[in-house]
């Protein structure tokens, strides 16, 4: 005790003088300080067949239903398993179904994959799959978001052990994808109904390659080896420990100081710093997520297409991508990703014209110096210096910008849904279906939640025509002509499509950043 | 809030010696602390109010391509111009940390002086109604000191949104307590007074006894309070931006730009570091005058 | 006496009743926390509206408030809206944390502060007395986030001498404990050098030295007894401010405690979270205070007369 508190005093003496001399010295040595700096970085400080994850925020509910985190399916993809799985890349293919057809139009047909046993040591079996379904459309997940995703299911019938019948209710063009979604994993019948919701959220079980040891929340979650994993010889690893660290420069410093193996969300301002360690190497991923600056088209100015047009033309997206993002955004020309079903790689981008954004704007009778309200959320560190670029760049074509950083959750369920995040504001979609469908109908359709202003008569009639169609060439024709009427009608300003970082110490192999942050670690290794 | 409730009722010399301003200034020119939180202050005084022929440079002025450029006595190739480097965007620090001080002042004095008004008032009514009156305010108080402010904060602007004057009305509603206590305390010494009984017995009303008798005996114990005030609200303005709530980012505000520069700490450390100096000298230079002020004006340490 | 105490446990009442009032009226304030629920999906109206029938929150506000205060007061503080725990098990569970973590930061500020406050008052207008008051100054001239992340940076990446984050140890407690005590010890120095001060110029004091006895132990065992009493009023006092502090020190060094469970709640309405939270924190403030105020009452005889402080 004695000696720890001498420590902490020396510390206290230190801080002090290092605040002062500290800050300066820092950046002086900056130049040599490389080479130095890494040799002394701990080469590894866990066990070999052990890694540490340093993840944003707890998952919170372990139950699938009743989820809608990111944070969650980090975490729990190496938990659960649905019948069909989205790799990291985003490819569809067979996951505790082994295969799947359609018997009718409205009968789909899954083979299941036998000898499978969940954590407990029950058995994988069309009952459970029957019983994860029963409980996610019935009153059980009528309780959480996720009921409402897989609303086109009618109910699931067991055909015999290793087969079951799902029926629907109506076509759903991405009822496969939504398979792969969060709420379509299959839980453990018998020990959900013997230990009770409220244990299964706190201790899940599923047929994953990693079972869960502990959980402490927002501190950690530590995951061993599922010894009976049914793909032969995975997992690699013998344990896997999540470690919940919100703040990102915590994040970096537990990564610098090799407490932790892997980083999630490194933020743009400190990839150099990453780079800079030769024992970490940063991993990029294109993610499906897209930012763009909506506008309110009900508000004045911004409600003549000539000002949004305009505004298009003010801001100079490759500029913003250069700099502030420093590469690591992908500019995209409407608002979905080019992964996305119903993407057109051939609506042009448009191009950074201040004289043009002048002239439009003069034609639109808006004066010099007239303000417009920027909403986005103040937590976002990279988009609120997006936020600050806009508004200087919208300032060379006389057009005052007042920033409003708002609280992320207000943004969402108060400010956005009822018009009231000013002219413009950021929204960020990733439209995970990978089908514009889910995007432009959530975004443009009247009434929708996200869209409580927008309207165009030619807008809904595509929109109709899409979803009533199952031909996919057909639908690919509608979404290219939807794209160039919202090119023409510039309801947004698509800025770009996100590139997700990530950074890993060396020692760890085999490790994908995944474009839908979920991870696969059945093959990572750690040396 | 992290200020001590000062709450020591202040004995009362009804006629407050004349020459007691001339002294302080005679001590204060005899203490080196005090002197340099003085000069701390005038410091950051002259920059807010000399800004705009002070400042290298318009604080708004950005220029993209130039960001995070490092100060110029550091950059080897001498590219950069900017004394202490550039922000995020690419404006001048060291201009937006001159405008700065407007703001960090406006929003420690506003919101204090908000504090006070608010106090000053509860305190006067507390005292003089008694009773229930001052039941219910002290239990206000009792209320207010009980809500973790933090939590009070988020909340309140998670509901109105951030922006600078909800800032200085936040502040300045949750700090009222120690002034209100303090103007309590008095006016209940002084209502037992015989010769403030007898005042009012010649009709001299509440207002003037108020004026007579109650603010100057604790004028000084408030101006201590107030001091150090100004110092915890501007360092609270850095936390509510740390944790999302802050003001407009294009606003130089020291608290904004040291919590949203905190991710440069290692590969751009002007960022942070020379908005958290301004910040260090600023409150330093209170907590060093209002610590000296404490001294001298609390009666309880006159030995 | 036993009066006053009665007194004060009503008003105690009182002020967590006031506050279960307030919280639950703001955080009403704040949003749809359904809406928040559904940011990713295909929320369809119906569903919308079963969601918030399961969550009670289609009734009227003040039926809502009834039910709640009801509840409470039988000690059930409800069940989370995301997982649909107990939230007083939920709180319960972090409490320690936090505590230790309050507890860690009071240490610090004593350690601190004890030798730098008698140092400056034995010494009073030396250069000692002047280098530890600017260095106890200098402890509340940083946001106390920006403390911590230097502390990780020096402490933790540089020097490597502390874990940066999170809680597996007791060396995990250190560096948070000294960004939240700093701030603490800043004022706690001052109270002590102006105690010990008055202290020193008593009539005991001068006399005890003038019976030869050495003067350290004048300073420890006449002194410093003496000059303690205050201190420890304003400990207590502070506590409510050091349980507020580590909402912000918890962030940075992810430290699982009640801070983090409320800002999480707060980011994803988790009313009953958010409610129960603040109301357990107050709870602990007001309690401490109480405490503080009885056992002062009891050392102070003043304040029976009713006197100027307050209640």
């Amino acid at each position: 005790m004695k000696k720890r508190i001498g420590l902490l005093f020396c510390s206290l003496l230190l801080v002090m003088g290092t605040i002062f001399a500290g800050c300066s010295g820092q950046s002086e040595t900056g130049g040599e300080q490389n080479p130095g700096q890494a040799a002394d970085q701990p080469v590894a400080s866990g066990k070999k067949g052990e890694l540490t994850i340093g993840v944003v925020g707890d998952p919170h509910s372990w139950d699938p239903i009743d989820t809608f985190l990111l944070d969650w399916s980090t975490i729990a993809t190496s938990v659960f398993e649905g019948l069909v799985e989205r790799t990291v890349d985003l490819k569809i293919q067979p996951g505790l179904a082994e295969s799947w057809e359609f018997t009718d139009d409205k009968t789909l047909q899954f083979k299941l994959r036998k000898g499978v046993t969940f954590h407990n040591g029950e058995p994988f079996n069309a009952e459970a799959v029957k019983f994860t379904f029963d409980r996610l459309l019935g009153e059980e997940g009528a309780k959480g978001p996720q009921q409402a995703n897989y609303a086109s299911i009618d109910r699931v019938e067991v055909v015999d052990e290793y087969t079951v019948n799902m029926i629907l209710k109506e076509k759903d063009p991405v009822l496969i994808t939504k398979l792969a979604g969060y709420g379509a994993v299959i839980v453990p019948p018998k020990y959900i109904q013997e230990k009770g919701d409220e244990y299964f959220n706190t201790h899940p079980v599923g047929t994953g390659p990693f079972k869960m040891e502990s959980y402490e929340k927002d501190n950690q979650v530590v995951l061993v080896k599922n010894e009976n994993y049914w793909r032969e010889g995975l997992p690699k690893l013998d344990k896997v420990t999540f470690r919940i660290i919100p703040e990102a420069t915590t994040r970096l410093a537990e990564l610098n100081t090799g407490a932790i193996d892997i980083m999630k969300k490194v933020e743009i301002s400190q990839v150099s710093s990453v780079e800079k360690n030769e024992n970490l190497e940063l991993m990029t991923v294109g993610s499906p997520t897209v930012y763009a600056i909506r506008f309110n088209t009900k508000m004045k100015p911004v409600d003549d297409v000539r000002v949004r047009e305009a505004i298009a033309h003010a801001i100079d997206v490759d500029l913003l991508i250069e700099t502030i993002l420093g590469g690591y955004g992908k500019r995209i020309n409407t608002f979905q990703s080019d992964m996305s079903f119903g993407h057109d790689p051939s609506i042009p981008l448009r191009e950074y014209n201040p004289e043009k954004a002048k002239q439009l704007l003069a034609e639109a009778g808006v004066k010099e110096g007239t303000e417009l309200e920027f909403y986005f959320p103040g937590t976002d560190a990279t988009f609120k210096e997006i936020a600050q670029a806009v508004e200087i760049q919208l300032a060379e074509v006389g057009l005052k910008v007042k920033l409003n950083p708002v609280d992320n959750s207000t943004f969402i369920s108060e400010l956005i849904p009822n018009g009231k995040a000013g002219h413009m504001y950021r929204q960020g979609w990733g439209g995970w279906t990978l089908d514009f469908d889910n995007t432009a109908y959530l975004m443009y359709h009247k009434g929708e939640f996200w869209n409580p202003d927008f309207y165009d008569e030619k807008v809904e009639e595509l929109l109709a025509a899409e979803r009533s169609t199952f031909d996919q060439d057909k639908r690919l024709e509608i979404f290219k002509e939807l794209d160039r009427r919202l090119y023409e009608l510039v309801p947004e300003v698509p800025l770009y499509q996100s590139i997700n970082l990530w950074a890993v110490n060396k020692r760890v192999k085999g490790f994908q950043p995944p474009a839908d942050e979920r991870i696969d670690l059945k093959e990572v290794t750690v040396e | 809030m992290t200020t001590a409730v000062a709450e020591k009722p202040v004995p009362n010399s009804p006629k407050p010696k004349r020459s007691k301003w001339g002294k302080l200034l005679r001590r204060f020119l005899r203490n080196p602390g005090a002197m340099i939180g003085m000069l701390l202050l005038v410091l950051t005084v002259v920059a807010a109010v000399f800004a705009p022929f002070i400042a290298p440079t318009d604080p708004d002025q950005a220029d993209l391509r130039a960001r995070l450029a490092p100060p110029s006595w550091l950059d080897e190739e001498s590219e950069s111009t900017h004394l202490l480097g550039t922000d995020q965007v690419g404006r001048d620090l060291l201009s937006r940390i001159i405008y700065g001080a407007r703001v960090s002042l406006m929003v420690g004095i506003l919101s204090v002086l908000i504090s006070m008004v608010i106090g000053v008032i509860l305190g006067l009514i507390a005292g003089f109604y008694g009773r229930w009156v001052d039941d219910v305010i002290m239990r206000l108080a009792d209320v207010q000191l009980a809500f973790p402010f933090i939590l009070f904060a988020i909340i309140v602007m998670a509901i109105f949104g951030a922006g600078l004057w909800k800032l200085i009305l936040v502040l300045g509603i949750s700090n009222w307590v120690g002034f209100a206590r303090l103007v309590r305390g008095q006016v209940m010494a002084v209502k037992e007074m015989e010769y403030v009984q007898a005042a009012r017995a010649i009709g001299a009303t509440n207002l003037r006894i108020i004026y007579k008798h109650v603010l100057p005996n604790v004028m000084s114990s408030i101006i201590v309070l107030a001091t150090l005030n100004v110092a915890v609200n501007i360092l609270l303005e850095a936390s509510l931006t740390f944790i999302g709530m802050g003001v407009d980012p294009s606003i130089p505000a020291w608290g904004g730009m040291l919590a949203d520069g905190r991710n440069y700490i290692e590969t751009a450390w002007w960022v942070a570091t020379f908005p958290g100096i301004a910040i260090m000298i600023t409150v330093l230079g209170f907590n060093l005058l209002g610590d000296w002020l404490r001294d001298e004006l609390d009666p309880n340490l006159r030995a | 006496m036993t009066a006053f105490i009665a007194r004060r446990i009503v008003h105690s009442l009182f002020v967590v009743l006031a506050i279960t009032v307030v919280i639950f009226v703001l955080v009403r304030l704040t949003g749809d926390p359904v809406a928040v629920m559904f940011q990713s999906g295909e929320p369809t109206a119906e569903a919308i509206q079963e969601l918030r029938k399961n969550l009670g929150l289609d009734q009227p506000i003040y039926i809502q408030l009834a039910i709640y205060v009801k509840d409470m007061l039988t000690g059930n503080f409800g069940t989370s809206f995301r997982t649909g725990e107990s939230v007083f098990s939920m709180i319960m569970e972090k409490m320690g944390a936090t505590l230790l973590l309050a507890c860690g930061g009071m240490l610090t500020a004593l350690l601190i502060a004890l030798p730098v406050g008698i140092l400056s008052a034995v010494k009073r207008g030396s250069a000692i007395d002047f280098f530890g008051r600017i260095f106890s100054l200098l402890g509340i001239s940083f946001p106390n986030f920006w403390l911590g992340i230097m502390l990780i940076i020096i402490f933790a990446v540089h020097l490597k001498w502390f874990p940066a984050s999170g809680y597996q140890g007791p060396e995990y407690l250190i560096l948070p404990s000294v960004s939240l005590g700093l701030i603490l010890s800043g004022i706690l120095a001052r109270l002590i050098r102006s105690s010990m001060l008055e202290v020193l110029n008593q009539q005991y004091i001068t006399t005890a030295r003038s019976k030869g006895i050495k003067e350290w132990m004048v300073i420890i065992k006449h002194a410093l007894r003496n000059a303690l009493i205050p201190t420890v009023t304003f400990i207590g006092l502070q506590f409510g401010t050091l349980l507020g502090g580590t909402v912000i020190i918890e962030q940075v060094f992810s430290w699982p405690g009640v801070g983090r469970l409320v800002i999480d709640a707060i980011s994803q309405r988790d009313f009953p979270v958010i409610q129960g939270s603040v109301i357990v924190l107050a709870f602990l403030m007001i309690l401490v205070n109480l405490v503080v105020d009885i056992s002062y009452g009891f050392i102070d005889p003043r304040i029976k007369q009713g006197g100027g402080k307050s209640e």
